[in-house]
């Protein structure tokens, strides 16, 4: 029953930010939404028994990701910049024109059913049964993955990690005058 | 499996009378039990984050040799209350200009960041709502909605010194969680694990078997995490974000009365839950020294001990304050990024080594012999 609470209430949060991050005109308000967002997919997570990836979640995006939004748009102009020109739906004009709506209703409808598709494949294949674990937590699990069978990836994320920081390094060093 | 209070309780007798009381009705009883515990740590966090402020003038009135409160109560120590009292009643102003919503959001944040991180605080062995395997890195994610809730709040209140306490604020925060988090890093190393119940439970009660002497990197760590750490809770010297001289009073300029209140609160439980995970990590914990019983009346000197080092810790927080001018934005940014973090990731890398070269002995079990 608990987990029941805690998944209505974690899709509820998810869903309903995740609109709020649409709906709200003040682009401050949609990042703090989005946060509600990911919160709620955090919440998804602890739900499927993964405490990890959950709380990774939560470092990456709640401390991470929003912090970084929130600096860029205030840097960037912040509330000043709200969009006051509507299209004939009554959005943001910025949002797009009359096309890419056709367009995206398309891929939504082209996704829709494939998502479809695959679930009900899913849920008639799937047995019912105990999953066995050897691992007495799921870091563990997630430790032996990395660095056994997906060594390769994690060392190349590593590298492009190290990539990224040496380029940001070298962008934000002072210029030499000459 | 993740222990928690309840299932630690419910190896003693008087969980199957309650467990009647209740109707056999398992998740009826656990839900009880958690909100009652729940409201036992929150209230309890609540009175030692209040106590803080009487502890922080009364020892910034020693160090200064002046009395300090005195008026209220015993030695002053209804002084929190009559704070409290007076914050309540002080009128509730808000800037005309100021964003609402994020006006009001902001210092819960602040507040559910800070109460969050309770749940995994190990006040003793059972006495720990939920002893996670990702404890530790629960802990340092959850926490990052508090500056979250700074930045919110310089950003909402509309006015220049609240947006560069703010922005202040929240770099700093971001910055210094780095080296923490490596310190935090070297000693999930050495014990194996990143639950609070496993850390500490791979030391022991005297100061030989604590992590901070199990080797000289673990030494340094500590020291790392400490200064880290006072950074991350916006505490003197590196109280930027509220420099009086320079910025009024930083991200909460605006606020008034509780929601002031809110923010000051939850910096004094937040110095509490950061020196609690200093002695859990690094100063043995909750450990007894020298005995190992698993019965009830041991709960409570556990937590005795689990108390009187965070506490200890507390006293020397509330020292650097009052003893330590305050540093400039570019020396802290140069003291995290040039000197804090290298000095973290190569005790993490010394403690790595350690591990592997002594096949995780400490100091004292080389030069003593291994038992």
């Amino acid at each position: 029953m608990f987990l029941q609470f805690l998944f209505i209430s974690s899709a509820v949060l998810t869903v309903s930010c995740a609109l709020g991050v649409l709906m709200v005109k003040n682009i401050m308000h949609s990042c703090v939404f989005l946060l509600g967002s990911l919160m709620g997919i955090a919440g998804l997570y602890a739900t499927l028994g993964a405490d990890f990836v959950a709380i990774t979640q939560i470092m990456v995006y709640v401390g991470g990701v929003v912090i970084l939004m929130l600096f860029a748009v205030m840097l960037t102009g912040g509330n000043d910049f709200v969009s006051r020109a509507q299209n004939l739906l009554g959005l943001p004009a910025s949002m797009g024109n009359k096309w890419t709506y056709a367009i995206g209703l398309l891929v939504g409808v082209v996704f829709l059913l494939t998502n479809i598709q695959l679930i009900r494949g899913l849920t008639k294949a799937l047995p019912v049964k105990t999953i066995t674990n050897e691992f007495p937590s799921t870091v563990t699990q997630i430790g032996h993955l990395l660095v056994k069978d997906h060594v390769l990836a994690f060392e190349m994320s590593s590298v492009l990690l190290l990539g990224a920081l040496v380029g940001a390094a070298i962008i934000a060093r002072p210029r030499k005058q000459n | 499996m993740n222990q928690t209070v309840v299932s630690y309780l419910s190896q003693y007798e008087f969980y199957d009378f309650l467990l009647a009381l209740f109707r056999s009705n398992q998740g009826v009883l656990a839900f009880t039990l958690y909100l009652l515990l729940a409201l036992i740590i929150v209230g309890m966090c609540a009175t030692i984050g209040g106590l803080g402020t009487y502890a922080e003038r009364k020892i910034s009135a020693d160090l200064q040799a002046r009395i300090g409160p005195n008026r209220v109560g015993p030695y002053g120590l209804l002084q929190m209350l009559a704070d409290g009292v007076k914050m309540m009643t002080k009128e509730d102003i808000m800037p005309f200009t100021a964003d609402k919503k994020l006006f009001y959001l902001a210092p819960l944040l602040c507040l559910t960041g800070v109460f969050a991180t309770l749940a995994v605080l190990p006040f003793s062995s059972g006495f720990i709502m939920a002893d996670l395997n990702v404890g530790i890195f629960y802990l340092v994610a959850i926490s990052s909605l508090v500056g979250l809730g700074v930045f919110l709040g310089g950003y909402a209140s509309n006015s220049k010194w609240s947006m560069l306490g703010g922005m202040r604020g929240a770099s700093q925060i971001i910055s210094y969680e780095i080296p923490v988090t490596i310190s935090i890093l070297a000693i999930v190393l050495l014990a194996g694990g990143m639950g609070f119940g496993t850390i500490v439970g791979r030391q022991g009660g005297l100061p030989h078997e604590w992590f901070m002497f199990h080797n000289p990197f673990a030494f340094i760590a500590f020291f790392v995490y400490s200064v880290g750490a006072l950074a991350e809770t916006n505490r003197a010297p590196f109280d930027l974000p509220e420099a009086e001289s320079e910025l009024v009073s930083g991200y909460h300029t605006e606020y008034t009365g509780m929601r002031f209140g809110f923010f000051a609160l939850a910096e004094y439980i937040e110095v509490f839950v950061v020196c609690g995970v200093a002695a859990s990590l690094f100063l043995g914990g909750y450990n007894v020294p020298g005995i190992k019983l698993d019965i009830l009346p041991m709960q409570a000197a556990q937590f005795v001990i689990f108390m009187t080092k965070t506490l200890v810790l507390y006293y020397v927080v509330i020292w650097i304050r009052w003893t330590l001018p305050r540093l400039r934005v570019d020396q802290l940014m140069s003291v995290c990024w040039k000197y804090l973090t290298p000095i973290a990731i190569f005790n993490l890398m010394g403690c790595a080594i350690w591990m592997v070269v002594f096949n995780g002995k400490s100091i004292a079990e080389l030069v003593l012999g291994s038992h």
